[in-house]
């Protein structure tokens, strides 16, 4: 009796399962590497969480969509230690050991030069996100993409303008010798001195500074409009506490790396409220309608913010992988054609690639202001108008 | 010694031309994470003929790696391959060549605590540089395969192997033997313990740089703060340290199981990884001195009995 | 702006100060490297911090928390590992390179577990940030109590060197090791003794340090070579040389790069540095030839 009843039960479930469609098809495999440890460890849990985010929404909903069948999505996924080389080697094992069907970016414009070759290579396409370089463009274009739009080049173009807007006439530069921050501050200098912006003080400093305590009392003495801190993550925090210690108050303050970062406003609060940073998303952006949902999601799973740079790009390469493969399925031709010809409607937006990088997404610039970050430049994508003091 | 010398060269490079048909038979990802094992014999290798053998323990050796990898960078588009990677073990030669005979005056801890502040002041030199020529970051275009890769690297761990078989067995060796034991005896008997531990620093540094060269042609990318990343060089005392650093052949040993033991443990969490190697060399230290090799010796001469 | 760069200077140096101070009595009395000191600093600001975030409690008293916990943790080392392995002559005879080796390894657990429970991102609180007007300058309330609490162990420590039992005990076994155990020094328990203090010495110093800057993980390691750099300058085992390393150090971050430009900050302090190793390895308060 009890068999006849296991078998009708049996019976039953089947049943179920096709009349919802899915039937129990094989996962798709998505494989990535992320710095775990190593001096890149703070910048992971950014991008691993909007990776798990979006993982599990897609499952919530029965599956990726892989051109008409719907499969769960399993990730594999590695730690590469913060060294480039590593990641190579992880993503030559993920695609020729784990045989995974889908790739997402690693963390950092190192990694992602260094991860392209091994996609050139097994010809398999990838939507990067963590990379931000002007060398980025003289990537054959194959088998990477950038959605990110603060490349340096531009934002040396706009920030001056922004800038200009505001009518300041003196700058301060202060910038951290890290191939980012430099390579921004290049093309902002060419800018400011296009727009007829002085620079009254311009000065670099190594990243394992520990006092700038001498490089602020002088840019107090310089007395500028306004200050750019090239810096990065740490150096940000440093230079952003000092500079209040010192009592140094520009009327316009911009940071270039860090402030997007999660932790960063969890130190400082309100204390950055009119603080400047890089970064082309906000949830306030009433024109992209997953914006805000994005963020509250987050929240909701977290307890606190997204990065606004990490987080959103590494959930934008998801959105544009899951809709690619939509339509192309999982054939790697198939699906670079796809990705490098349609547009794609992202929590940044609408998202269409020329070459390499993103031709759709303005470079922006976000302000702090009561607990989120909003766009105010250009004019045509800001969600608040600038305040300054 | 020639005889000696001969059995193990001889065992060593018939490994070495075994390996040779690796790529034919194994797949990327194989020939990859050989290619890692090969690295870092061929830097442990390395190390164990200044550290090993006089006893003066460089913490800073990541410096000649970095080097190297710098005159890759700057030589890229200039020179081909093979050019490349000979210039840069000169150069980092000639780094050697320039600060060994000071530094080496400098005893115990000191040497230690200087080889670590001499790679770091390069390694900032090296930062102001690029941003004085306005660089931020080089990338590599058009690099070889990993195959092609993986066979220089096999070409270097074979050199710097025998190069250790070769000092060990020596009459320099001995000479570098005599100055660790006991450096103020072995000068009092002649030995002109400068230039030996200079030479034998310059001779630990040829290899390091091509090793340098090697590498970012692998990642494609250069940028100083990871081209001189103090991790390296910790990474290089703690492998040579946990297989035996006294025999040419504990390195090896080394290398091999922290390289196998990072796969087995990547799935899992990392931290972990780096948390048994912590333990790995607290333990090898205190318990294992001679690290695993000289475990494995003593087990073999006790087997012996 | 000089009365600015003097106080900055001040408050770093005390610190510096300080932390080298737990790393010399550490290698004074045993001859350990001890490389993973940066991370009993890290604990001492994860000990201030949690007690700020979880408990509401000030860093100051937390400072009576961290500095057991650390002490727990030096007599932990000192009998779990050290302990027996110092009974061998051969261990004995490389003591510095393997210390150096061990404590290294210690490091690295440390690190990597504090980076499993608390995660690797920057964590800070605020704590008595209100700025004050110092003679022309203005400092934090905070940086202010450093000062005065750094400055205040390190002279209370130079004092007890010099007076109390204890101190004179640790000294001796310093200078003439041998000599101090025939007179009846008893070696393990003031070994213990000064491990535990280089131990809290740290903890304390760490707990200062959260109060005027970001903690993480990994934090460790630039104290660590800092505080080999005061070693350096003010002479390896000595106690008052530190304090003046440290002063030294602080003066180079701050009136150092005044003068020469932040960029070349790095290369200015280990050109310092490596000088001083080549030239006087001994320190500037150092005496006699660098034995090995």
């Amino acid at each position: 009796m009890f068999k006849s009843l296991a078998t009708s039960i049996a019976g039953l479930g089947l049943a179920l399962a096709n009349a919802n469609g899915a039937f129990a098809a094989d996962p798709v495999k998505i494989g990535f590497s992320l710095p775990l440890t190593g001096i890149f460890a703070p910048a992971a849990p950014s991008q691993k969480n909007a990776y798990e985010l979006w993982r599990e929404q897609v499952n919530a909903k029965g599956g990726l969509d892989v051109a008409g069948t719907k499969r769960m999505v399993e990730f594999v996924s590695y730690d590469d230690q913060s060294d480039p080389g590593q990641a190579v080697k992880i993503y030559e094992k993920l695609i020729t050991q784990d045989k995974v069907d889908l790739l997402l970016g690693p963390w950092g414009t190192p990694h992602h030069f260094a991860v392209a070759g091994v996609l050139e290579r097994y010809k398999f396409p990838m939507v990067g996100d963590t990379a931000a370089s002007v060398q980025l463009r003289d990537l054959k274009p194959g088998y990477i993409w950038f959605p990110t739009s603060a490349l340096p080049d531009e934002q040396g173009k706009q920030l001056p303008l922004l800038l200009k807007s505001l009518g300041v006439k003196t700058v301060a530069i202060t910038t951290a010798q890290h191939p980012f921050a430099l390579e921004n501050k290049k093309f902002i200098v060419e800018g400011l001195k296009a727009n007829g912006i002085e620079v009254v003080s311009n000065a670099e400093y190594p990243l394992d500074i520990r006092d700038m305590t001498a490089l602020i009392s002088s840019l107090k003495q310089a007395n500028p409009d306004a200050e750019l801190s090239l810096s990065m993550t740490g150096d940000s925090v440093l230079y952003t506490r000092q500079a209040k210690e010192l009592g140094f108050t520009p009327r316009v303050q911009f940071v270039l790396v860090g402030p997007a970062a999660t932790f960063f406003t969890k130190i400082f609060g309100n204390q950055v409220d009119g603080l400047l940073t890089m970064g082309h998303w906000s949830p306030s952006q009433t024109k992209w309608p997953k914006a805000k949902p994005f963020y509250d999601a987050y929240v909701a799973k977290y307890g606190e913010p997204p990065d606004y740079l990490d987080s959103a790009l590494s959930y934008e390469a998801c959105e544009i992988t899951e809709q690619a493969v939509a339509k192309a399925g999982l054939d790697h031709e198939k699906l670079r054609q796809t990705i490098a010809s349609e547009t794609f409607d992202t929590i940044d937006g609408p998202v269409k690639f020329n070459g390499v990088v993103n031709a759709t997404t303005p470079t922006m610039f976000l302000q702090y202001r009561n607990g989120v970050f909003e766009i105010i430049w250009p004019k045509s994508e800001a969600t608040a108008s600038v305040m300054t003091k | 010694m020639m005889a000696r010398i001969g059995r193990a060269a001889s065992a060593v490079t018939a490994v070495a031309l075994l390996a040779i048909a690796l790529p034919v038979v194994a797949n990327s990802y194989v020939v990859g994470v050989c290619f890692t094992l090969l690295v870092w014999i061929a830097l442990t290798e390395s190390w164990i003929v200044i550290s090993g053998m006089t006893g003066y323990i460089s913490l800073g050796h990541v410096v000649f790696v970095g080097v190297g990898a710098y005159v890759a960078a700057l030589t890229w588009l200039a020179l081909p391959i093979w050019l490349i990677l000979p210039l840069a073990g000169l150069t980092a030669a000639a780094l050697a060549m320039l600060v060994g005979y000071p530094c080496l005056r400098v005893r115990g801890p000191y040497f230690v605590i200087l080889t670590f502040g001499l790679s770091e002041l390069v390694k900032y030199i090296v930062v102001n540089i690029e941003s004085a020529l306005t660089v931020s970051g080089r990338v590599l275009f058009g690099a070889p395969g990993v195959e092609t890769l993986y066979l220089i690297a096999l070409a270097l761990a074979w050199v710097s192997v025998i190069l250790a078989l070769i000092v060990r067995e020596s009459r320099f060796g001995a000479a570098l033997r005599a100055i660790r034991e006991n450096e103020e005896a072995a000068e009092t008997i002649g030995v002109a313990i400068g230039k030996f531990k200079a030479a034998a620093f310059v001779l630990s540094s040829i290899v390091p740089g091509m090793v340098g060269a090697l590498l970012i042609m692998r990642s494609t990318y250069f940028e100083p703060l990871e081209a001189f990343n103090p991790q390296t060089s910790v990474l290089i005392v703690t492998m040579a340290v946990i297989g035996g650093s006294d025999r040419p052949f504990g390195p090896m040993l080394g290398v091999v199981f922290l390289v196998l033991l990072q796969e087995l443990l990547w799935t899992n969490l990392p931290q972990l990884y780096m948390i048994v190697v912590g333990a790995l060399l607290v333990a090898v230290v205190i318990w294992l001195p001679g690290g695993i090799y000289g475990r494995i010796q003593r087990m073999a001469t006790a087997a012996a009995r | 702006m000089s009365t600015q760069l003097l106080i900055a200077a001040l408050v770093a140096g005390s610190v510096y100060a300080l932390i080298a101070l737990g790393l010399n009595l550490v290698y004074g009395t045993m001859r350990l490297i001890n490389v993973a000191h940066g991370e009993v600093v890290m604990i001492g600001a994860y000990v201030a911090y949690w007690g700020i975030s979880l408990l509401s409690v000030g860093p100051l008293i937390s400072a009576f928390a961290a500095m057991p916990v650390a002490m727990a943790l030096g007599a932990a080392i000192y009998f779990g590992i050290f302990r027996r392995a110092m009974q061998s002559a051969e261990f004995m005879e490389r003591i510095e390179g393997n210390s150096l080796l061990v404590f290294f390894g210690v490091s690295v657990i440390l690190q990597n577990v504090a980076s499993l429970l608390f995660t690797p991102n920057q964590r800070g609180y605020r704590y008595q940030d209100e700025i004050v007007h110092v003679i022309g300058a203005t400092v934090p309330v905070n940086k202010l109590i450093v000062l005065a609490i750094a400055a205040a162990v390190c002279v209370a420590a130079v004092l007890f060197f010099r007076r109390s039992t204890l101190g004179l005990a640790i000294k001796a076994l310093m200078q003439q090791r041998e000599a101090s155990a025939l007179v009846g020094i008893p070696l393990t328990h003031i070994e213990l003794a000064s491990l535990c203090l280089g131990f809290a010495t740290a903890a304390l110093a760490g707990v200062l340090v959260s109060m005027t800057e970001e903690i993480s993980p990994f934090m460790g390691f630039p104290l660590t070579v800092t505080a080999f750099v005061v070693v350096i300058l003010g002479g390896l085992g000595n106690v008052l040389g530190s304090l003046i390393g440290g002063l030294i150090l602080g003066v180079l971050e701050t009136f150092g790069v005044a003068l020469t430009g932040p960029s070349y900050r790095s290369i200015m302090i280990y050109a310092v540095f490596i000088a001083v190793l080549l030239l006087r390895p001994q320190g500037l308060l150092g005496a006699g030839r660098s034995r090995t």
